[in-house]
């Protein structure tokens, strides 16, 4: 019986580590924008089907290489979003970036549905065995969604703290205008921003369509989800959120045991709930800022 | 000639959603994006009420209390909140609602849905049936067009846009921000809940994936297009986005293309709320500042 929860708790910590990978880039956006991007959602969706396009044919690149395309031009589409639309809002009502980021997510969403199709989707994997540790079965992919997680993270800290661009990235999301005057390039934040949100969406978005499938709703409810872990950090904090992400993930994962898997999503949702009511500014209590 | 009542019905279902929605979105400023809940409950009371045998006017009346008092509680755990976290609460909240209506299968059938609610006898079927339907709903519209026309010019509305402006000027001058935001919320859910009423009624059969958040984009859509904060934007709104919906349909589209047509509507939807954002955020119609 114990290996029954055990193993719920290690499938939480799979799901949890893509959440947190789409949490973190929702933060950051929100931590120097200050906005919450609808859109984040259908980063991930494109990352996973333009990683199907490229792993099928005219390409038929094996999906190691397929995800490099991919990648790349989700954070092309990232940086588009940015510059086409949310930079001539940034000085309007903060609803209109709202508002905005919803119809954008709502043209991205049917764009897939147009090109791919409405139905589930799958890469067409070789079925891969899954491996036992004292009876808790893991799978390859789930062993690489963990360590892709535990590197893009480290990479992230290592940017934060050890270099100067990340410097000016916490600058940034802890006064914009003040880290303007003192000469930081806000063009190289939004950029650098925008690259790491896209590029940890359209990761986690490939992962998780490799684990299980895709189908155009997928960013919509794996935003949900990054949202609350968002919330549960304290909107603007990366390493809160990275917890929270954990947190959802295996919440949700041993709600199973208890309640309908129907309701499952119920968890965050309940969770974004009490948060906002009781400690909107996250259980750290940190304000704002990428720290 | 019947297909044309369908869409004037369908026009004014819509107008009346939109006429709730701008109450709280272009009046008091309270971005909700959960606004279909509302409309889910309404349509959703009325026609397990109803189905169970209760008289249809009771079941409407009902139904309207539902949705305002869900409106009340739904106020009271979320007004504190600002802007865009007010706009998540209340998304989240619809996602429940609707979770819940597909979890509760004793009641609600989950997925499968609720056929055959019935219409008030005295209307009749067919083509007459529609006709009555329509007047009611046109006397339905008319009636809260003037409502919340009526309430948008009184002090309570004028109160209302302070608070949407500056809350602490309304504070300032000795409004309890709190009441008025609730008050707007709950007659914004009872006037939704009417809505999904009708709509309930009139389609006969209503289902959880009736409610998705698509209709709120749709919704938003209306509002925004036509213009928040006016008495007949939304009007105008729903009635272009409506009408646009509907045309697509007598297009001479090939069949083997037929499965593009949703799709590419839900991108030119997606694509005018941004285009509106960016070109004319006030709408079609534009707020008179006097």
């Amino acid at each position: 019986m114990s290996a029954y929860y055990l193993q719920l708790v290690v499938n939480g910590i799979v799901a949890g580590s893509v959440y947190a990978m789409f949490a973190v880039g929702l933060t950051m956006v929100y931590g120097v924008f200050k906005f919450i991007n609808f859109s984040h959602g259908e980063l991930i969706t494109w990352g996973a089907y333009l990683g199907l396009m490229f792993s099928s044919p005219p390409f038929s690149l094996p999906i190691y290489l397929a995800a490099v395309p991919a990648l790349g031009i989700t954070v092309l589409l990232g940086l588009a979003q940015d510059w086409f639309i949310y930079r001539p809002l940034r000085q309007s009502n903060p609803v209109a970036l709202l508002i905005a980021s919803i119809g954008l997510s709502y043209f991205m969403r049917n764009a897939i549905r147009l090109i791919w199709g409405s139905d589930f989707q799958t890469f067409n994997l070789p079925a891969a065995r899954g491996m036992s540790f004292g009876g808790i079965y893991i799978t390859p992919v789930q062993v690489m969604m963990v360590s892709a997680a535990v590197v893009f993270l480290t990479i992230l800290y290592l940017l934060f703290t050890r270099t100067i661009l990340g410097k000016s990235l916490r600058a940034a999301s802890d006064n914009m205008e003040l880290a303007d005057i003192m000469g930081i390039s806000m063009t190289r934040v939004t950029i650098t921003v925008w690259v790491l949100a896209s590029l940890f969406a359209a990761t986690g978005g490939i992962l998780l369509a490799m684990d299980t499938n895709m189908d155009p709703m997928m960013g919509m409810a794996s935003l949900i989800k990054a949202f609350a872990a968002v919330l549960i950090g304290g909107a603007g904090n990366v390493w809160g959120a990275l917890l929270g992400g954990m947190f959802i993930g295996v919440a949700e994962n041993l709600s199973v045991a208890v309640i309908s898997p129907g309701y499952k999503d119920f968890i965050s949702f309940a969770l974004i709930f009490i948060l906002l009511l009781v400690r909107p500014t996250g259980i750290f209590g940190i304000r704002g800022g990428v720290r | 000639m019947d297909y044309l009542y369908h869409i004037l019905i369908l026009i004014m279902i819509y107008s009346i959603f939109a006429i709730s929605l701008n109450l709280e979105l272009g009046f008091a400023g309270l971005y909700n994006f959960g606004h279909i809940a509302f409309f889910a409950i309404g349509a959703y009371t009325s026609a397990l009420l109803s189905l169970g045998g209760m008289p249809i006017p009771l079941a409407v009346v009902l139904a309207l209390v539902a949705s305002g008092v869900a409106g009340a509680i739904l106020a009271r755990f979320t007004l504190g909140l600002s802007g865009d976290y007010f706009g998540i609460a209340t998304l989240v909240f619809a996602e429940m609602i609707q979770l819940l209506l597909l979890n509760e299968r004793d009641i609600t059938r989950g997925p499968m849905g609720l056929p055959g609610i019935p219409r008030p006898a005295w209307m009749g079927s067919g083509h007459e049936g529609l006709i009555w339907f329509l007047a009611v709903a046109v006397i339905g519209t008319v009636l809260v067009f003037f409502l919340v026309r009526r309430i948008s010019n009184a002090p309570f509305g004028r109160a209302l846009k302070v608070v949407r402006e500056d809350e602490f000027v309304a504070q300032a001058l000795g409004k309890n921000t709190f009441i008025l935001k609730t008050k707007a919320m709950v007659m914004g859910s009872v006037l939704a809940g009417f809505a999904g009423v009708l709509w309930a009624h009139y389609i006969t059969y209503i289902s959880p994936s009736d409610f998705t958040l698509n209709e709120t984009i749709f919704v938003l859509l209306c509002v925004v297009v036509g213009g928040k904060g006016t008495n007949v934007g939304p009007l105008v709104g729903a009635f272009v986005i409506v009408f646009f919906g509907e045309f697509v349909r007598f297009l001479p589209i090939p069949s083997e293309f037929s499965r593009f047509v949703a799709p590419l509507q839900g991108m030119v939807y997606g694509a005018l709320l941004i285009f509106m954002m960016l070109k004319r955020p006030q709408g079609l119609i534009s707020e008179s500042r006097r």
